[in-house]
């Protein structure tokens, strides 16, 4: 059971209480629908996500293969070498987006895919098939930046979402109850300050009448 | 008591990802980065192929009507999980999206056809709290 608050039992306070009650119940009425709002969002981040990662293990085992082709035909050692020579620099803006004021990360890569010729190890001593390869794993870090953004915006939904679920909760389970029990001890008092002064004038009354 | 200052500021930070000025749909079209300025200070970009999506829902002389974000005002005493959407285009363009009979004025949906909204519509729809 609630505790009720130690507050004096007057009409003054029990108005006061009145308009915290009412402020509280509000605030926890939006609470919640900001709550439902933040699950409608953070499970549409998720149905992304499931898509994301799947797209990308796909495109991970792709890449993997043709690489495991680029061993066969040219060779560990070169394909090693060809790999140390290549250029690892990736232009990527990452800026935040908003959803309900929460700040979740955009991630903007400009060109992934590279050209051989741009990417930086020598076209005499390499074959197609590295090319190749290095286009597929070009392909899945392309999927795997989406899937990072898609991540990252779920945590912190997540994080939202917990944070606001505390705050209904602690209204509903805490705050609510207390003021209510609060306002029913205040209007037993005074209903029971009525009574006390309405025997209190009966009595008065008698005593006048008997001395009358 | 704190109690009562937290309530207030959790409430008054509720709307400030809503924008100060809304754009038309013909403003945004037009523009080379449609995007508009939160409360906060943040910007909140509009993906084009979204607006491109309006655009084909609704008639070329009414797309000055039509406010972006579209707006998805949750209000408690409509019941839990109930959205009113505002304004003629709006409610025109919601209908179709949802393919519901279009309603003069006003529309009223349900969490599940939020979320479809939202789906179709991440980022030139936005939520509005309201008491």
């Amino acid at each position: 059971m609630a505790v009720a608050l130690a507050v004096p039992p007057t009409r003054m306070e029990l108005l006061k209480l009145r308009q915290r009650v009412g402020l509280a119940q509000r605030g926890h009425d939006l609470l919640k629908e900001k709550m439902d709002a933040l699950v409608i969002e953070f499970f549409e981040v998720l149905r992304r996500i499931q898509e994301a990662r799947t797209k990308a293990l796909e495109q991970l085992f792709v890449a993997h293969r043709a690489l495991s082709m680029c061993f066969a035909i040219v060779g560990t050692l070169e394909t090693k070498q060809a790999s140390k020579e290549t250029r690892r620099e990736l232009q990527v803006e990452i800026s935040t987006r908003h959803i309900m004021g929460i700040a979740v990360p955009a991630v903007e890569v400009r060109e992934v895919e590279r050209n051989a010729l741009v990417r930086g190890y020598g076209l005499h001593m390499t074959s197609s098939v590295l090319d190749e390869a290095s286009m597929e794993f070009e392909r899945a870090l392309k999927l795997l930046i989406e899937l990072a953004e898609l991540e990252g915006s779920a945590f912190a939904l997540a994080r939202e979402l917990e944070k606001t679920k505390r705050r209904v909760n602690a209204l509903e389970y805490i705050l609510i109850p207390r003021l209510k029990e609060t306002l029913k001890f205040i209007m037993m008092r005074l209903d029971e300050m009525e009574r006390e002064n309405f025997s209190r004038l009966k009595r008065i009354k008698a005593m006048l009448e008997e001395r009358g | 008591m704190n109690a009562n200052r937290l309530i207030k500021l959790e409430l008054s930070k509720l709307n400030v990802h809503l924008p100060e000025r809304r754009l038309s749909l013909r403003e945004a079209l037009s523009s080379a980065r449609p995007q508009v300025v939160a409360r906060d200070g943040s910007t909140h970009a509009f993906k084009r192929e979204e607006l491109k999506f309006l655009a084909g829902l609704l008639p070329e002389a009414e797309r000055d009507k039509l406010q972006l974000p579209i707006l998805i005002g949750l209000e408690p005493k409509l019941g839990r999980g109930t959205a009113r959407i505002s304004g003629e285009a709006e409610v025109r363009v919601v209908s179709q999206v949802l393919e519901k009979e279009p309603a003069a004025g006003e529309l009223l949906i349900y969490r599940p056809e939020v979320a479809i909204l939202r789906k179709k519509l991440p980022t030139t729809t936005q939520y509005l709290f309201l008491w």
